[in-house]
Protein backbone atom coordinates (compact mmCIF):
# COMPACT_ATOMS: atom_id res chain seq x y z
CA UNK A 1 0.00 0.00 0.00
CA UNK A 2 1.41 3.38 -1.04
CA UNK A 3 0.98 5.85 1.50
CA UNK A 4 -0.29 9.40 1.19
CA UNK A 5 1.53 12.44 3.63
CA UNK A 6 0.59 15.61 3.10
CA UNK A 7 2.98 18.35 3.96
CA UNK A 8 1.21 21.89 4.49
CA UNK A 9 3.81 24.91 4.94
CA UNK A 10 3.58 28.21 3.21
CA UNK A 11 7.81 27.39 2.45
CA UNK A 12 8.13 25.74 -0.78
CA UNK A 13 11.91 25.07 0.59
CA UNK A 14 10.35 22.73 3.26
CA UNK A 15 7.84 21.38 0.90
CA UNK A 16 10.52 20.26 -1.14
CA UNK A 17 13.12 19.10 2.30
CA UNK A 18 10.11 16.90 3.21
CA UNK A 19 9.98 15.21 -0.45
CA UNK A 20 13.48 14.80 -0.24
CA UNK A 21 13.34 12.91 3.00
CA UNK A 22 10.71 10.17 1.73
CA UNK A 23 12.36 9.93 -1.43
CA UNK A 24 13.73 6.46 -0.61
CA UNK A 25 10.42 5.31 0.29
CA UNK A 26 7.10 4.19 -0.77
CA UNK A 27 4.86 6.98 -0.32
CA UNK A 28 3.74 9.78 -2.21
CA UNK A 29 4.04 13.61 -0.96
CA UNK A 30 0.91 15.85 -1.72
CA UNK A 31 1.50 19.85 -1.35
CA UNK A 32 -0.56 22.54 0.14
CA UNK A 33 0.72 26.00 0.93
CA UNK A 34 -1.79 26.98 3.95
CA UNK A 35 -4.54 25.87 5.60
CA UNK A 36 -7.36 26.73 3.11
CA UNK A 37 -5.62 24.83 0.57
CA UNK A 38 -4.96 21.90 3.28
CA UNK A 39 -8.41 21.44 4.37
CA UNK A 40 -9.25 20.83 0.60
CA UNK A 41 -6.29 18.57 -0.18
CA UNK A 42 -7.04 16.31 2.81
CA UNK A 43 -10.88 15.85 1.81
CA UNK A 44 -9.98 15.23 -1.95
CA UNK A 45 -7.07 13.01 -1.43
CA UNK A 46 -7.48 11.44 2.19
CA UNK A 47 -3.99 11.50 3.64
CA UNK A 48 -2.68 9.03 5.80
CA UNK A 49 -0.76 11.35 7.51
CA UNK A 50 -0.48 15.33 7.56
CA UNK A 51 2.20 17.47 8.24
CA UNK A 52 1.29 20.74 9.41
CA UNK A 53 3.11 24.22 10.09
CA UNK A 54 1.53 27.00 11.65
CA UNK A 55 2.43 30.56 10.34
CA UNK A 56 1.36 30.67 7.04
CA UNK A 57 -0.54 33.04 5.05
CA UNK A 58 -4.74 33.00 4.17
CA UNK A 59 -5.11 30.52 6.63
CA UNK A 60 -2.72 29.30 9.48
CA UNK A 61 -2.05 25.40 11.13
CA UNK A 62 -4.03 25.48 14.52
CA UNK A 63 -7.15 27.18 12.64
CA UNK A 64 -6.88 24.29 10.09
CA UNK A 65 -6.04 21.90 12.44
CA UNK A 66 -9.14 23.11 14.90
CA UNK A 67 -11.35 22.31 11.59
CA UNK A 68 -9.92 19.17 10.92
CA UNK A 69 -10.41 17.98 14.20
CA UNK A 70 -14.32 18.96 14.28
CA UNK A 71 -14.72 17.48 10.28
CA UNK A 72 -15.78 13.70 11.18
CA UNK A 73 -14.66 12.64 7.81
CA UNK A 74 -11.25 14.12 8.39
CA UNK A 75 -10.52 13.86 12.04
CA UNK A 76 -9.13 10.79 12.33
CA UNK A 77 -6.37 11.79 10.25
CA UNK A 78 -2.95 11.94 12.47
CA UNK A 79 -1.13 14.90 12.35
CA UNK A 80 2.16 15.96 13.04
CA UNK A 81 2.95 19.51 13.66
CA UNK A 82 5.91 20.55 11.68
CA UNK A 83 6.91 24.32 12.78
CA UNK A 84 9.25 26.69 14.14
CA UNK A 85 6.28 27.91 16.43
CA UNK A 86 7.93 25.92 19.67
CA UNK A 87 7.99 26.93 23.45
CA UNK A 88 6.62 24.48 26.12
CA UNK A 89 2.83 26.31 26.31
CA UNK A 90 2.50 26.93 22.95
CA UNK A 91 3.36 23.53 22.57
CA UNK A 92 0.84 21.74 24.97
CA UNK A 93 -2.05 24.11 23.90
CA UNK A 94 -1.47 22.70 20.38
CA UNK A 95 -1.18 19.32 21.40
CA UNK A 96 -4.14 19.84 23.26
CA UNK A 97 -6.23 19.89 19.64
CA UNK A 98 -5.49 17.14 19.24
CA UNK A 99 -1.53 16.21 17.17
CA UNK A 100 -0.15 12.90 17.02
CA UNK A 101 3.17 14.52 17.21
CA UNK A 102 5.22 17.98 17.77
CA UNK A 103 8.72 18.90 15.68
CA UNK A 104 10.11 22.17 16.19
CA UNK A 105 12.50 23.13 13.17
CA UNK A 106 15.19 23.75 12.60
CA UNK A 107 14.90 19.32 11.91
CA UNK A 108 16.54 16.44 10.69
CA UNK A 109 15.44 14.80 8.12
CA UNK A 110 16.18 11.54 9.84
CA UNK A 111 13.93 12.41 12.61
CA UNK A 112 11.08 13.59 10.20
CA UNK A 113 11.25 10.01 8.63
CA UNK A 114 11.36 7.95 12.04
CA UNK A 115 8.64 9.92 13.63
CA UNK A 116 6.28 9.42 10.89
CA UNK A 117 7.66 6.00 10.50
CA UNK A 118 6.19 5.38 14.19
CA UNK A 119 2.15 6.26 12.61
CA UNK A 120 2.51 4.94 9.03
CA UNK A 121 3.86 1.72 7.85
CA UNK A 122 7.32 3.38 5.74
CA UNK A 123 8.62 0.61 3.24
CA UNK A 124 12.01 1.67 1.74
CA UNK A 125 11.83 1.24 -1.96
CA UNK A 126 13.86 -1.17 -3.38
CA UNK A 127 16.39 0.03 -6.57
CA UNK A 128 15.28 -1.45 -9.82
CA UNK A 129 11.72 -1.67 -8.80
CA UNK A 130 11.05 -5.00 -10.74
CA UNK A 131 14.39 -6.94 -11.20
CA UNK A 132 15.43 -9.20 -8.26
CA UNK A 133 19.41 -8.64 -7.29
CA UNK A 134 21.44 -11.22 -7.66
CA UNK A 135 23.68 -13.62 -5.94
CA UNK A 136 26.44 -11.37 -8.28
CA UNK A 137 25.50 -8.31 -6.78
CA UNK A 138 27.44 -6.35 -3.72
CA UNK A 139 25.75 -5.96 -0.63
CA UNK A 140 26.53 -4.79 2.49
CA UNK A 141 26.50 -7.58 5.58
CA UNK A 142 26.56 -5.92 9.24
CA UNK A 143 28.18 -8.30 11.60
CA UNK A 144 27.72 -7.57 15.69
CA UNK A 145 30.19 -9.76 17.50
CA UNK A 146 32.13 -9.13 20.66
CA UNK A 147 34.88 -11.94 19.04
CA UNK A 148 36.61 -10.75 16.41
CA UNK A 149 37.91 -14.22 15.18
CA UNK A 150 33.95 -15.06 14.40
CA UNK A 151 33.85 -11.85 12.55
CA UNK A 152 37.05 -12.72 10.92
CA UNK A 153 35.59 -16.19 9.66
CA UNK A 154 32.73 -14.53 8.53
CA UNK A 155 34.67 -12.17 6.41
CA UNK A 156 37.30 -15.01 4.90
CA UNK A 157 34.26 -17.64 4.03
CA UNK A 158 32.43 -15.07 2.59
CA UNK A 159 35.17 -13.48 0.33
CA UNK A 160 34.73 -15.42 -2.26
CA UNK A 161 30.92 -13.42 -2.64
CA UNK A 162 30.49 -9.47 -3.98
CA UNK A 163 29.15 -8.94 -0.08
CA UNK A 164 30.99 -6.59 2.34
CA UNK A 165 31.39 -7.81 5.69
CA UNK A 166 31.48 -4.77 7.69
CA UNK A 167 32.15 -6.12 11.57
CA UNK A 168 31.52 -4.00 14.79
CA UNK A 169 32.08 -5.57 18.40
CA UNK A 170 29.72 -3.68 20.45
CA UNK A 171 26.06 -2.57 20.58
CA UNK A 172 26.40 0.96 19.93
CA UNK A 173 28.95 0.55 17.07
CA UNK A 174 26.02 -1.15 15.39
CA UNK A 175 23.57 1.47 15.66
CA UNK A 176 25.91 3.82 14.91
CA UNK A 177 26.65 2.15 11.55
CA UNK A 178 23.08 1.47 11.17
CA UNK A 179 22.21 5.23 11.42
CA UNK A 180 24.80 6.24 8.54
CA UNK A 181 24.10 3.18 6.61
CA UNK A 182 21.55 0.93 5.53
CA UNK A 183 22.84 -2.61 5.93
CA UNK A 184 21.32 -5.63 3.33
CA UNK A 185 21.23 -8.23 6.21
CA UNK A 186 22.07 -7.89 9.74
CA UNK A 187 23.91 -10.60 12.16
CA UNK A 188 23.90 -10.08 15.80
CA UNK A 189 25.77 -12.74 18.27
CA UNK A 190 23.48 -13.52 20.84
CA UNK A 191 26.85 -13.67 23.29
CA UNK A 192 26.82 -9.94 23.51
CA UNK A 193 26.78 -8.77 26.88
CA UNK A 194 23.83 -8.11 29.20
CA UNK A 195 21.35 -9.43 26.48
CA UNK A 196 22.28 -6.73 24.36
CA UNK A 197 21.51 -8.89 21.32
CA UNK A 198 17.89 -8.34 21.88
CA UNK A 199 18.17 -4.52 22.90
CA UNK A 200 19.52 -4.03 19.26
CA UNK A 201 17.29 -6.10 17.63
CA UNK A 202 14.30 -3.62 19.04
CA UNK A 203 16.45 -1.17 18.03
CA UNK A 204 17.04 -2.01 14.70
CA UNK A 205 13.30 -3.04 14.05
CA UNK A 206 12.30 0.66 15.12
CA UNK A 207 14.48 2.61 12.93
CA UNK A 208 12.17 3.32 9.97
CA UNK A 209 15.44 2.26 7.62
CA UNK A 210 15.97 -1.69 9.31
CA UNK A 211 12.34 -1.92 9.98
CA UNK A 212 12.49 -4.88 7.22
CA UNK A 213 16.40 -5.54 7.13
CA UNK A 214 16.58 -9.48 7.74
CA UNK A 215 18.48 -10.08 11.29
CA UNK A 216 20.33 -13.70 11.89
CA UNK A 217 21.13 -14.22 15.05
CA UNK A 218 24.63 -16.08 15.60
CA UNK A 219 24.52 -18.35 18.77
CA UNK A 220 26.35 -21.37 19.93
CA UNK A 221 24.65 -24.78 18.80
CA UNK A 222 24.05 -26.05 22.60
CA UNK A 223 22.15 -22.57 24.13
CA UNK A 224 19.00 -23.60 23.08
CA UNK A 225 16.96 -21.14 25.43
CA UNK A 226 19.24 -18.12 23.34
CA UNK A 227 17.77 -19.70 20.67
CA UNK A 228 14.38 -20.11 21.37
CA UNK A 229 14.07 -16.50 22.92
CA UNK A 230 15.69 -15.25 19.19
CA UNK A 231 12.74 -17.25 17.63
CA UNK A 232 10.27 -15.52 19.68
CA UNK A 233 11.74 -12.35 18.94
CA UNK A 234 11.39 -12.66 15.92
CA UNK A 235 15.21 -13.02 14.17
CA UNK A 236 14.90 -13.98 10.39
CA UNK A 237 17.48 -16.61 10.91
CA UNK A 238 19.39 -18.25 13.69
CA UNK A 239 22.96 -19.38 12.79
CA UNK A 240 24.77 -21.69 15.24
CA UNK A 241 28.59 -21.89 15.96
CA UNK A 242 30.67 -23.77 14.86
CA UNK A 243 29.20 -21.94 11.74
CA UNK A 244 28.69 -23.47 8.32
CA UNK A 245 29.61 -20.82 5.91
CA UNK A 246 28.07 -22.82 2.81
CA UNK A 247 24.39 -23.22 4.89
CA UNK A 248 24.92 -19.49 6.17
CA UNK A 249 25.70 -17.77 3.01
CA UNK A 250 22.60 -19.88 1.22
CA UNK A 251 20.45 -18.33 4.42
CA UNK A 252 21.79 -15.12 3.47
CA UNK A 253 20.93 -15.23 -0.14
CA UNK A 254 17.36 -16.91 0.86
CA UNK A 255 16.64 -14.00 3.33
CA UNK A 256 17.87 -11.15 0.85
CA UNK A 257 15.54 -12.62 -1.79
CA UNK A 258 18.89 -13.02 -3.89
CA UNK A 259 18.41 -14.77 -7.21
CA UNK A 260 20.88 -17.63 -6.78
CA UNK A 261 20.09 -19.47 -10.16
CA UNK A 262 22.92 -18.16 -11.98
CA UNK A 263 25.07 -19.91 -10.09
CA UNK A 264 23.40 -22.97 -11.31
CA UNK A 265 21.69 -22.47 -15.03
CA UNK A 266 23.25 -20.23 -17.63
CA UNK A 267 22.75 -20.11 -21.18
CA UNK A 268 26.49 -20.90 -23.37
CA UNK A 269 25.75 -19.24 -27.11
CA UNK A 270 22.94 -21.82 -28.07
CA UNK A 271 23.08 -23.91 -25.22
CA UNK A 272 21.45 -24.41 -22.13
CA UNK A 273 23.44 -25.18 -19.23
CA UNK A 274 22.93 -26.84 -16.18
CA UNK A 275 25.62 -26.72 -13.45
CA UNK A 276 26.01 -28.91 -9.87
CA UNK A 277 28.44 -27.40 -7.69
CA UNK A 278 31.18 -29.25 -6.09
CA UNK A 279 29.00 -29.90 -2.76
CA UNK A 280 25.61 -30.44 -3.70
CA UNK A 281 24.12 -29.82 0.01
CA UNK A 282 20.31 -30.45 0.44
CA UNK A 283 19.70 -26.26 0.47
CA UNK A 284 21.56 -26.72 -2.78
CA UNK A 285 19.61 -29.57 -4.40
CA UNK A 286 16.06 -27.64 -3.03
CA UNK A 287 17.14 -24.22 -4.39
CA UNK A 288 18.12 -25.94 -8.05
CA UNK A 289 14.72 -28.03 -7.94
CA UNK A 290 12.73 -24.80 -7.39
CA UNK A 291 14.95 -23.43 -10.56
CA UNK A 292 14.29 -26.28 -12.59
CA UNK A 293 11.26 -26.39 -14.33
CA UNK A 294 11.53 -22.22 -15.08
CA UNK A 295 14.00 -21.66 -15.89
CA UNK A 296 14.44 -24.99 -18.69
CA UNK A 297 10.79 -23.48 -20.20
CA UNK A 298 12.16 -19.96 -20.34
CA UNK A 299 15.48 -21.65 -22.39
CA UNK A 300 13.03 -23.37 -24.87
CA UNK A 301 10.52 -20.35 -24.58
CA UNK A 302 13.81 -18.01 -26.31
CA UNK A 303 14.32 -20.64 -29.15
CA UNK A 304 16.75 -23.38 -27.06
CA UNK A 305 16.75 -27.11 -28.08
CA UNK A 306 20.14 -27.81 -26.65
CA UNK A 307 21.14 -28.58 -22.87
CA UNK A 308 23.93 -29.65 -21.48
CA UNK A 309 23.86 -30.85 -17.37
CA UNK A 310 27.25 -30.65 -16.25
CA UNK A 311 28.52 -32.12 -13.18
CA UNK A 312 32.50 -32.04 -13.55
CA UNK A 313 33.14 -30.03 -10.23
CA UNK A 314 30.72 -32.22 -8.42
CA UNK A 315 32.54 -34.45 -5.98
CA UNK A 316 30.18 -37.50 -5.27
CA UNK A 317 26.21 -38.68 -5.77
CA UNK A 318 23.91 -38.73 -3.72
CA UNK A 319 20.05 -40.01 -3.67
CA UNK A 320 18.91 -36.19 -3.22
CA UNK A 321 21.55 -36.02 -6.31
CA UNK A 322 19.90 -38.42 -8.26
CA UNK A 323 16.69 -37.68 -8.21
CA UNK A 324 17.23 -33.75 -8.95
CA UNK A 325 18.89 -35.43 -12.48
CA UNK A 326 16.33 -37.48 -13.37
CA UNK A 327 13.86 -34.50 -12.42
CA UNK A 328 16.05 -32.56 -15.08
CA UNK A 329 16.47 -35.03 -17.48
CA UNK A 330 12.57 -35.69 -17.21
CA UNK A 331 11.91 -32.04 -17.60
CA UNK A 332 13.92 -32.13 -20.97
CA UNK A 333 12.28 -34.54 -22.51
CA UNK A 334 8.79 -33.14 -21.60
CA UNK A 335 9.91 -30.15 -23.58
CA UNK A 336 11.56 -32.29 -26.45
CA UNK A 337 15.36 -30.70 -25.81
CA UNK A 338 18.30 -32.24 -26.27
CA UNK A 339 20.32 -33.04 -23.15
CA UNK A 340 23.35 -34.13 -22.43
CA UNK A 341 25.75 -35.09 -19.42
CA UNK A 342 29.07 -33.75 -17.95
CA UNK A 343 30.89 -35.77 -16.03
CA UNK A 344 34.42 -36.35 -13.92
CA UNK A 345 35.94 -40.07 -13.74
CA UNK A 346 34.61 -40.10 -10.18
CA UNK A 347 31.03 -39.34 -10.66
CA UNK A 348 31.25 -41.58 -14.18
CA UNK A 349 32.59 -44.11 -11.92
CA UNK A 350 29.97 -43.39 -9.05
CA UNK A 351 26.87 -43.57 -11.53
CA UNK A 352 27.91 -47.02 -12.72
CA UNK A 353 27.33 -48.77 -8.94
CA UNK A 354 23.45 -47.30 -9.24
CA UNK A 355 20.93 -49.02 -10.92
CA UNK A 356 19.41 -45.85 -11.95
CA UNK A 357 22.32 -44.06 -13.35
CA UNK A 358 24.20 -47.48 -14.77
CA UNK A 359 23.66 -46.74 -18.51
CA UNK A 360 23.90 -42.46 -18.26
CA UNK A 361 27.21 -41.83 -20.45
CA UNK A 362 28.88 -39.05 -20.30
CA UNK A 363 31.04 -36.50 -22.36
CA UNK A 364 34.72 -34.82 -20.10
CA UNK A 365 33.95 -31.34 -20.88
CA UNK A 366 31.02 -28.89 -22.58
CA UNK A 367 33.15 -28.16 -25.82
CA UNK A 368 33.03 -32.07 -26.15
CA UNK A 369 29.34 -32.18 -25.17
CA UNK A 370 28.49 -29.30 -27.58
CA UNK A 371 30.33 -31.26 -30.20
CA UNK A 372 28.31 -34.40 -29.84
CA UNK A 373 25.16 -32.21 -30.65
CA UNK A 374 26.39 -31.94 -33.92
CA UNK A 375 27.03 -35.55 -34.35
CA UNK A 376 23.75 -37.23 -33.23
CA UNK A 377 20.45 -36.07 -32.45
CA UNK A 378 19.81 -38.43 -30.01
CA UNK A 379 19.76 -37.45 -26.41
CA UNK A 380 23.23 -38.84 -25.43
CA UNK A 381 22.58 -39.24 -21.74
CA UNK A 382 19.33 -40.89 -22.44
CA UNK A 383 18.58 -43.84 -19.76
CA UNK B 1 4.86 39.57 34.87
CA UNK B 2 8.67 39.59 33.84
CA UNK B 3 9.82 42.70 31.83
CA UNK B 4 11.79 43.00 28.73
CA UNK B 5 13.74 45.17 31.20
CA UNK B 6 15.08 42.37 33.38
CA UNK B 7 16.71 40.21 30.24
CA UNK B 8 20.01 40.65 30.29
CA UNK B 9 22.71 41.89 27.71
CA UNK B 10 24.60 37.89 27.83
CA UNK B 11 20.83 36.04 27.31
CA UNK B 12 19.89 37.93 24.46
CA UNK B 13 23.48 37.22 23.22
CA UNK B 14 23.58 33.36 24.09
CA UNK B 15 20.03 32.72 22.85
CA UNK B 16 20.67 34.36 19.51
CA UNK B 17 23.84 32.41 19.18
CA UNK B 18 22.22 29.08 20.24
CA UNK B 19 19.82 29.57 17.63
CA UNK B 20 22.14 30.30 15.23
CA UNK B 21 24.36 27.72 15.87
CA UNK B 22 21.18 25.12 16.15
CA UNK B 23 19.70 25.94 12.45
CA UNK B 24 23.24 26.26 11.04
CA UNK B 25 24.00 22.81 12.26
CA UNK B 26 20.77 21.03 11.90
CA UNK B 27 19.72 22.24 8.43
CA UNK B 28 23.46 22.87 6.80
CA UNK B 29 25.84 20.71 9.10
CA UNK B 30 28.13 23.82 9.27
CA UNK B 31 29.39 25.26 12.61
CA UNK B 32 28.65 29.12 12.89
CA UNK B 33 30.90 30.99 15.62
CA UNK B 34 30.30 33.88 17.02
CA UNK B 35 32.60 36.88 16.75
CA UNK B 36 33.49 38.62 20.15
CA UNK B 37 32.98 41.98 19.35
CA UNK B 38 28.80 42.77 18.71
CA UNK B 39 27.68 45.98 18.81
CA UNK B 40 24.71 47.50 20.93
CA UNK B 41 22.91 50.79 20.56
CA UNK B 42 19.90 52.25 22.46
CA UNK B 43 17.42 54.35 21.43
CA UNK B 44 19.04 56.98 23.86
CA UNK B 45 19.49 59.67 21.43
CA UNK B 46 23.17 58.94 20.16
CA UNK B 47 24.29 58.94 16.51
CA UNK B 48 23.37 55.88 14.21
CA UNK B 49 26.07 54.60 12.43
CA UNK B 50 25.63 52.38 10.06
CA UNK B 51 26.80 49.19 11.51
CA UNK B 52 26.20 46.25 8.99
CA UNK B 53 28.76 47.10 6.62
CA UNK B 54 27.33 46.00 3.13
CA UNK B 55 29.72 45.12 0.61
CA UNK B 56 28.63 43.25 -2.52
CA UNK B 57 25.55 41.42 -3.17
CA UNK B 58 23.39 40.50 0.03
CA UNK B 59 20.06 38.68 0.80
CA UNK B 60 18.76 39.39 3.60
CA UNK B 61 15.65 37.61 5.64
CA UNK B 62 13.10 39.00 8.20
CA UNK B 63 10.85 37.36 10.42
CA UNK B 64 9.47 39.25 13.44
CA UNK B 65 7.68 38.14 16.81
CA UNK B 66 4.49 39.57 18.21
CA UNK B 67 3.57 39.33 21.84
CA UNK B 68 5.09 39.83 25.47
CA UNK B 69 7.93 40.57 23.72
CA UNK B 70 8.08 42.31 20.09
CA UNK B 71 10.26 42.91 17.45
CA UNK B 72 12.04 41.52 14.13
CA UNK B 73 15.59 40.01 13.27
CA UNK B 74 17.31 40.24 10.17
CA UNK B 75 19.72 37.49 8.52
CA UNK B 76 22.07 39.11 6.35
CA UNK B 77 24.00 36.44 3.70
CA UNK B 78 26.31 37.74 1.21
CA UNK B 79 24.34 36.41 -2.06
CA UNK B 80 27.22 33.60 -2.84
CA UNK B 81 26.38 32.47 0.76
CA UNK B 82 22.58 32.72 0.31
CA UNK B 83 23.24 30.29 -3.29
CA UNK B 84 25.34 27.67 -1.36
CA UNK B 85 22.50 27.56 1.61
CA UNK B 86 19.65 26.25 -0.96
CA UNK B 87 21.71 24.44 -2.74
CA UNK B 88 22.24 22.28 0.43
CA UNK B 89 18.94 22.45 1.73
CA UNK B 90 16.93 21.58 -1.50
CA UNK B 91 19.56 19.22 -2.31
CA UNK B 92 20.19 21.54 -5.82
CA UNK B 93 23.25 21.67 -7.37
CA UNK B 94 24.48 25.07 -7.78
CA UNK B 95 23.76 25.18 -11.22
CA UNK B 96 20.38 23.91 -10.46
CA UNK B 97 20.00 27.14 -8.32
CA UNK B 98 21.14 29.50 -10.46
CA UNK B 99 18.72 28.23 -12.95
CA UNK B 100 15.69 28.38 -10.48
CA UNK B 101 16.71 32.02 -10.17
CA UNK B 102 15.59 33.99 -7.21
CA UNK B 103 12.49 33.01 -5.80
CA UNK B 104 13.99 29.50 -4.85
CA UNK B 105 16.97 31.10 -3.31
CA UNK B 106 14.67 33.82 -1.54
CA UNK B 107 12.48 31.04 -0.34
CA UNK B 108 15.20 29.08 1.59
CA UNK B 109 16.75 32.30 3.17
CA UNK B 110 13.37 33.19 4.33
CA UNK B 111 12.82 29.31 5.77
CA UNK B 112 16.76 29.77 7.66
CA UNK B 113 15.62 32.61 9.03
CA UNK B 114 12.24 31.66 10.14
CA UNK B 115 13.69 28.51 11.80
CA UNK B 116 16.60 30.98 13.56
CA UNK B 117 14.08 33.55 15.34
CA UNK B 118 11.84 30.97 15.71
CA UNK B 119 14.21 29.29 18.15
CA UNK B 120 15.49 32.50 19.49
CA UNK B 121 11.67 33.12 20.24
CA UNK B 122 10.79 30.04 21.47
CA UNK B 123 13.73 30.47 24.02
CA UNK B 124 12.15 33.56 25.62
CA UNK B 125 8.98 31.92 25.82
CA UNK B 126 10.00 29.39 27.52
CA UNK B 127 11.26 32.44 30.01
CA UNK B 128 7.93 33.89 30.08
CA UNK B 129 7.70 36.03 27.46
CA UNK B 130 5.49 34.33 24.73
CA UNK B 131 4.85 35.54 21.20
CA UNK B 132 4.44 34.39 17.67
CA UNK B 133 6.22 34.60 14.43
CA UNK B 134 5.40 36.57 11.33
CA UNK B 135 5.59 35.36 7.85
CA UNK B 136 9.23 35.99 6.67
CA UNK B 137 10.48 38.65 3.68
CA UNK B 138 13.52 39.07 1.86
CA UNK B 139 15.68 41.76 0.83
CA UNK B 140 18.00 41.40 -1.72
CA UNK B 141 20.53 44.49 -2.76
CA UNK B 142 24.26 46.09 -2.61
CA UNK B 143 24.03 49.40 -1.25
CA UNK B 144 21.10 49.48 1.51
CA UNK B 145 20.88 50.29 5.06
CA UNK B 146 18.31 49.36 6.90
CA UNK B 147 17.67 51.93 10.11
CA UNK B 148 15.43 51.15 13.33
CA UNK B 149 12.80 53.99 14.18
CA UNK B 150 14.44 55.85 17.03
CA UNK B 151 11.96 53.69 19.75
CA UNK B 152 14.20 50.27 18.86
CA UNK B 153 16.68 48.77 20.79
CA UNK B 154 19.12 47.50 18.26
CA UNK B 155 21.58 44.46 18.75
CA UNK B 156 23.95 42.99 16.02
CA UNK B 157 25.64 39.80 16.36
CA UNK B 158 28.38 38.76 13.87
CA UNK B 159 29.08 35.06 13.13
CA UNK B 160 31.33 33.40 10.72
CA UNK B 161 30.22 29.88 9.06
CA UNK B 162 32.99 28.62 7.24
CA UNK B 163 34.79 31.42 5.12
CA UNK B 164 31.66 33.02 5.19
CA UNK B 165 30.08 36.14 7.33
CA UNK B 166 26.81 35.97 8.51
CA UNK B 167 24.91 38.43 10.66
CA UNK B 168 21.60 38.34 12.84
CA UNK B 169 20.57 41.86 13.27
CA UNK B 170 18.06 41.97 16.27
CA UNK B 171 15.64 44.70 16.56
CA UNK B 172 13.18 45.03 19.38
CA UNK B 173 10.25 46.98 20.59
CA UNK B 174 11.52 48.96 23.76
CA UNK B 175 10.08 47.83 26.94
CA UNK B 176 6.55 49.13 27.67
Amino acid sequence: MRYKVLTVDDSKTVRIIVKKAFKGYDCEIIEAANGVEGLAAASKETPDLILLDITMPVMDGVEMLTKLKSDPALKAIPVIMLTAEGGRDNVLKIAKIGVRDYIVKPFKEEVLVEKCGRIIDLKPLTEGPQKAKSIFDPATLLVVEDKPAIIQQIQEGLKHTPWKIHGVNTTGEGIDYCSKNTPDLIIISLSLPEEAAFTLFRLIRQNVKTKYTPIFALVVKTEAAAQQQAQQVGFSYIVTKPIEIAEMESKIAKAMNLDTSQRYFAVDGDVFVMRLPENCSQTVVGEVTNYLKPKVSGAVDSGIVKAVIDLHELKSLNMAVIKLLIQAMQTCKDLALQYTLVGNPQIVSECKGFEDTRNWTFHESIADAKASFSRSAQPAGAA
Amino acid sequence: MPTIDQISESVFRETINRAVQDVFKTMLGKTATLENASAVANADGSPWEHPVHISGQHVVGTVGFIGDISGLIYLYLEDKFANDVASHMLGMTLAEIDEAGHEVVNDAVGELTNMTVGTFKNQLADKGFPCKLTIPSILRGSNFSIEPVSSATRRIYRFHVGEHAIVADLLMKSGD
